[in-house]
């Protein structure tokens, strides 16, 4: 995580994210999926082939393409469809977009009910006998059972959230880094999803994104920095007010 | 001339005289500034490389001069609700904490009676200036222990005028040890964690045997803490200078 300051000198937080070899693996039509939308198999940072089965395999074969770590579908529009074999690149996305970012969270292993949900516990001296960290009641004297999704210790942490409405503000189209405002759910340098973001007010912000996607081989010479309107880049002078 | 064997001795030309080049005993003093050099831990490379660029990129438009803790530094920032827009703060760095852009120093100064500390961004883009005014290294690299100590020692003047650097060979070092206001101070400063050169301790010497207690003598000699940083340095070094001349 790294700061970033606008041309009015505010300061925010952001996350460095790199786009590590991603390619499109495979095309599946809306009536093989059975869903709304036709879906593409994307497929993450590379892997050693030598740790899985043949038939695992075969997805990666037919797109002639290394063994990636994480695989994940993507909901398309027909419009948008890639062929198989195409890569991905950071350039994909353009500052100023609004983007969701999944991961798996930390995993905190079994914890209690004051971690894990946020519990007040009980008072640490007057009286209490061997209750500090409990739950307390766990129901009521009518309902006489306990419900189902009641709060109480077990493992947490190591699920897929997502962070929403995460704005764009610059790219580095040479090491295809992506620099995204706030937190990231995830530990440092684990695999992280990104998405266009899904939120209704920010369904009409992006301006002209490369659709379907940014191809490298075509005609397109993007520089090395792409940087958000409000960012201060550093080749500029020292920010007055004047 | 006849030497011990009877010949006449070889013509010995004069000893040639050593020239001593001051330009190049100058550069081999390096000061690499310790907001470079990353922590330890098991982030990408990758991410260190690409905020030194920024680093650097920063650096060749604005003027980061050389400085340790115990200097005295004036910055003036831009201020949005000051009359002139800008604000000047002159004080003592009493540290510097923080690694790649977020790297921040603490200035301290007592302006009528107030003890006031401000905590400056190296790397904000609303600073305008920052100028060395006294240039000396304390005995500590944390001078926290200020704000126990009696006000006199915090004390700087706000119109100080800078002073003129002889040489520019080493960064002379302040044995001056501070006295302090009496106890209760903010920390224990004469526990042996704090490591504290720089104090005049007036305690008795019971205190301070008692103060020896929490002492922890493996520390030094706990493998798993050690950081080396001489061969990272030297490449940070050579990449910095690179960029800066550029």
């Amino acid at each position: 995580m790294m700061p970033i300051w606008t041309k009015s000198g505010k300061k925010h937080a952001v996350t460095l994210l790199k786009v590590q070899d991603c390619h499109v693996l495979r095309y599946i039509s809306k009536e093989e999926s059975g869903g709304k939308t036709s879906k593409l198999l994307v497929g993450g940072k590379n892997a050693s082939p030598f740790f899985k089965s043949e038939s695992a395999m075969e997805i990666f074969k037919e797109a002639g393409v290394p063994r990636k770590q994480k695989v994940t579908t993507f909901n398309v529009t027909d419009d948008a469809i890639i062929k198989p074999g195409t890569p991905l690149y950071a350039a994909h996305f353009r500052p100023g977009q609004f983007v969701d970012v999944t991961a798996k969270t930390i995993g905190k292993g079994f914890q209690g009910v004051m971690k894990r949900w946020g519990f007040k516990g009980q008072p640490a001296s007057h009286g209490q006998t061997k209750t500090h960290r409990r739950p307390g009641a766990i129901s009521t004297n009518k309902a006489a059972k306990v419900y189902r999704g009641k709060k109480m210790p077990g493992k947490m942490g190591n699920i897929y959230r997502t962070s929403f409405g995460l704005k764009v503000w610059r790219i580095n189209t040479k090491h295809d880094i992506i620099y995204v405002n706030g937190s990231v759910p995830g530990h440092t340098n684990c695999l992280v999803k990104v998405r266009d973001s899904k939120l209704p007010t920010y369904k009409d912000c992006n301006k002209n994104p490369p659709f379907p996607t940014f191809f490298a081989d075509g005609d397109e010479k993007l520089p090395e920095d792409l940087y958000d309107e409000e960012i201060f880049q550093f080749t500029d002078p020292s920010v007055t007010y004047a | 001339r006849i030497s011990s064997d009877g010949n006449p001795a070889k013509f010995q030309p004069p000893p040639k005289p050593v020239i001593i080049d001051k330009q190049k005993q100058r550069e081999e003093r390096r000061f690499l500034s310790p907001e470079f050099i990353p922590p330890r831990g098991r982030t990408d490379p990758l991410k260190f490389f690409i905020e030194r660029k920024d680093m650097i990129q920063r650096r060749k438009v604005f003027n980061i001069p050389e400085f340790y803790v115990g200097h005295v530094l004036a910055v003036t920032t831009a201020d949005p609700y000051a009359n002139e827009k800008v604000n000047r703060f002159v004080g003592i760095c009493i540290q510097r904490g923080g690694k790649g852009l977020g790297a921040t120093f603490v200035l301290r100064n007592v302006i009528e009676d107030q003890g006031v500390e401000i905590c400056y961004e190296l790397y904000n883009p609303r600073i305008q200036a920052i100028e060395v005014l006294k240039l000396e290294k304390r005995l500590d690299d944390n001078l926290m222990y200020l704000r126990d100590a009696l006000p006199e020692y915090s004390t700087f003047d706000v119109n100080m005028k800078p002073v003129s650097r002889l040489d520019h060979e080493e960064v002379p070092v302040n044995k001056l040890q501070v006295r302090m206001k009496p106890k209760p101070w903010s920390k224990r400063w004469e526990r042996p964690k704090y490591n504290i050169k720089g104090i005049k301790f007036e305690l008795p010497e019971k205190k301070m045997k008692e103060a020896q207690k929490w002492s922890q003598p493996w520390l030094e000699f706990d493998m798993l803490r050690e950081y080396d940083t001489s061969k990272i340095e030297d490449k940070i070094w050579k990449e910095v200078s690179e960029g800066l001349k550029k």
